[in-house]
């Protein structure tokens, strides 16, 4: 039992254009949803049980596009989207959204995001879907029945909407290079303060190189370049199947690619690995260590890497939900 | 049974334990008897083990009782779009909002938002100038249909399986005491037929019923149809007219229900066997690597008492050896647009067409009849109907002509 043909690239067009615009607005949505005349997605001579699968399957769709691991922009399109279905469906009684117990406390995260951000729109038809009682509370996301493993179809989770993740820039934000940029800097100035040269730190305390502060964010930007190629990259490629289904070229092109970008990305590596002399790379070593003793040294805020990374992504996710401007206080109805 | 009290005992410490924490959130499931949710054991196929009414349990502890699994109808002024004052209010209070912007979210998220006011707008008709790509596959779908149908007999029985699934949708008691519980849960039960003819290899027919988490296994052993039950032994030649009222089921009372390792069996009547024990001591003679079986009592167990896995097959088993595969699909709370009449449960809400085998001379009645050793029939075993068997067999009489051997006959397709 598969999703019906075509639902998949009409919620996709939908929710993309949704995300065009740069807004949560249930009012930005419904504009969208009246210029493509979503309703009609349940119109035609159909037979009651054709409606009623047809429907299941619709709901069980877009509550899929409701959760993680989607960026926050696409849930919200998700909710309206679940609204307009439910309550445009033709089926009578009206078919239940099936919501699982293990995903259940995802909603409820992210009812608290949409109350704490002032998203009224949003927080009141997720409000009013419960009142509606719109839900069916379910133990797991389907129906499970036995069945023979290879008819189970994939999963497949639309790149375009996911809430990026990705480590490195997770790990190495514009802050964090910010905070090690200051950090060195001060670094620097301390190591003046205890030269007997007050100009210029003595020779004896100059054991880091320089200029790996510049690499790191050379890296870094290197790396979020190849990202968006890569991504820029895999739509084209999958515009270009879907065109010609030359699948074995097309997927030679990627591999093509991405082994230079690898490439790239390796001999940049290489590069940079500081040429010191023989005698004084065994300094190199302890780099890491003479850092965080330096952050202590410093009495900065000792919050430890992986606390502040917990603490940055916290940020990251708040700051990408108040993104979007607060509801206007006047609006025309 | 003494182990499964115990893991019993040891989920409730936990969950009080998880309790005390004020744990929200864990998603995460430990082993053996401490888990949290259910989880997939094969994704997409079966979950772990996981006991019944914890489910219920853990879902009421995240909802608001009277907002979100209530029987009563949804409020009507949530339901016409713009409420009255008194539910702007109450907006207004949930939303941490002021009453004037409340006022104007009712406005700006009404579902007259979602309709696309025109002329002609007809549910049956797929607009031409659509650019939906469900639309119009179904449009070709549609047509194709429409070019290539020769018999409506695809339709009747969809008709049917519609009207079987429905029936019982919304349905209230007449008596106010049969109203199904707050917060109950409902399982979904895939019951399959012991039937292994090989046009059933790809899709096993199955018949699927609806229980509610307080009834009690016995109450589905009761109500669960099975064309074996009906049986009568003992041929029958000489005297047609005289076959015994009682059915196997009144003859042979035993059955059980294996669920996780748990043997339930029904020990209701004095004359009930335990027909788990000739596998427990099968299985335990050779220490054949199925571990210990428990048995337990069919009548003693609810299905909220339950250890199970999801969508995993256990077996149902009556008349010694008619073998039922059964398949929990789902479980869920009750819903206000489900059957709220206690006394229809267990729900029958869907069942396979089988075919009936039909009297060998009309070729229209369903055989109630089978002869061996025939002198008139072509074929042994041969099948009759009631009116055929007793033309063909006896004359105007009453008495016995030529040779042959009679017994009654059960068509599984009796119940279509």
């Amino acid at each position: 039992m598969g999703t019906p043909g075509g639902l998949h690239s009409d919620f996709e067009t939908l929710l993309t254009r949704f995300q065009e615009t740069d807004s949560v607005r249930f009012e930005d949505f419904t504009a969208l949803w009246r210029d493509m005349k979503f309703h009609t997605i349940f119109y035609g001579r159909t037979r009651h049980m054709e409606k009623n699968k047809f429907t299941k399957e619709a709901l069980s769709l877009a509550w899929k596009y409701f959760l993680p691991p989607y960026t926050f922009q696409i849930r919200v399109g998700a909710l309206y989207l679940m609204y307009g279905l439910y309550n445009t469906q033709l089926c009578q009684p009206k078919q239940k959204i099936r919501a699982c117990l293990k995903d259940w406390d995802e909603v409820m995260k992210f009812q608290q995001d949409l109350t704490n951000a002032q998203h009224y729109d949003a927080s009141y038809i997720l409000r009013k879907l419960r009142l509606d009682k719109a839900f069916h509370f379910t133990a797991m996301p389907k129906p499970l029945s036995y069945r023979m493993k290879k008819n189970i179809p994939r999963t497949e989770v639309t790149e375009e909407f996911k809430e990026p993740n990705d480590r490195v820039m997770k790990l190495i934000t514009a802050d964090t290079l910010e905070e090690i940029m200051n950090i060195h800097e001060h670094y620097q100035e301390m190591k003046q303060i205890i030269s007997a040269d007050k100009s210029q730190p003595d020779k004896a305390l100059s054991l880091i190189k320089d200029e790996f502060l510049v690499n790191i964010k050379n890296l870094v930007l290197e790396h979020k370049q190849w990202h968006e190629d890569k991504k820029k990259l895999f739509t084209k490629v999958k515009n270009e199947d879907d065109q010609k289904e030359k699948e074995g070229s097309s997927q030679e092109l990627e591999g093509s690619e991405r082994a230079g970008a690898l490439a790239k990305i390796k001999s940049k590596a290489y590069s940079i690995v500081t040429q010191a002399s023989k005698s004084r790379r065994h300094r190199q070593v302890k780099l890491e260590p003479l850092e965080s003793e330096l952050v202590k040294k410093l009495g900065k805020t000792p919050c430890s890497k992986r606390n502040k990374e917990k603490l940055e992504s916290e940020e990251e996710t708040s700051s990408q939900i108040k993104d979007f401007p607060a509801p206007k206080r006047k609006r025309r109805c | 049974m003494q182990t499964r009290l115990w893991r019993d005992s040891e989920l409730r410490r936990s969950d009080m334990a998880a309790d005390r924490l004020g744990d929200g959130g864990g998603g995460s499931s430990g082993d053996g008897g401490g888990f949290r949710f259910p989880e997939y054991e094969i994704p997409e196929l079966n979950t772990k083990p996981f006991l019944v009414k914890a489910l219920g349990k853990l879902w009421k502890e995240r909802l608001v009782g009277a907002r979100d699994f209530s029987l009563e109808p949804p409020a009507p002024g949530s339901l016409t779009g713009a409420g009255g004052g008194e539910e702007d209010a109450a907006v207004a209070e949930d939303l941490g909002c002021s009453l004037e912007t409340a006022t104007e979210l009712s406005l700006v998220c009404g579902l007259d938002k979602l309709k696309y006011c025109e002329e002609e707008d007809d549910p049956e008709v797929i607009p031409e100038d659509t650019n939906l790509v469900t639309l119009g596959l179904r449009k070709r779908a549609l047509e194709h249909r429409e070019e290539t149908i020769t018999v409506d007999r695809i339709c009747r029985q969809e008709t049917f399986a519609y009207e079987m699934e429905s029936h019982a949708i919304g349905k209230k008691p007449s008596n106010p005491a049969d109203l199904v519980n707050e917060g109950e849960l409902i399982l979904t039960l895939n019951i399959f037929y012991p039937v292994i003819f090989s046009k059933h290899k790809e899709r096993k027919p199955y018949q699927t019923l609806l229980v509610l988490g307080s009834q009690k296994l016995t109450e589905l052993r009761d109500s669960f149809c099975c064309a074996s039950d009906l049986q009568i032994g003992g041929e029958f030649s000489s005297t047609p007219d005289q076959a015994p009222e009682h059915t196997s089921k009144d003859l042979y009372k035993s059955a059980f229900f294996y669920f996780e390792g748990t043997f339930y069996n029904d020990r209701r009547y004095p004359e009930c066997r335990d027909l788990s024990r000739t596998i427990i001591e099968w299985s335990e003679s050779h220490d054949r690597g199925y571990g210990k079986f428990q048995s337990a009592k069919m009548e003693d167990f609810t299905f909220n008492d339950l250890y199970i896995k999801l969508g995993f097959p256990y077996l149902y088993c009556h008349q010694g050896d008619c073998e039922h595969v059964v398949i929990i699909t789902d479980i869920r709370l009750v819903h206000h647009d489900d059957c709220l009449d206690k006394t229809l449960y267990p729900l029958l809400t869907k069942k396979h067409w089988l075919w009936t085998r039909k009297c060998f001379v009309c070729k229209m009645y369903t055989a109630r009849w089978v002869t061996n050793n025939d002198c008139f029939a072509p074929e042994d075993p041969c099948f009759f109907c009631d009116v055929c068997f007793r033309m063909l067999h006896y004359d105007s009489e009453g008495n016995k002509l030529g040779e042959f051997l009679a017994y009654p006959y059960v068509d599984p397709g009796t119940f279509n």
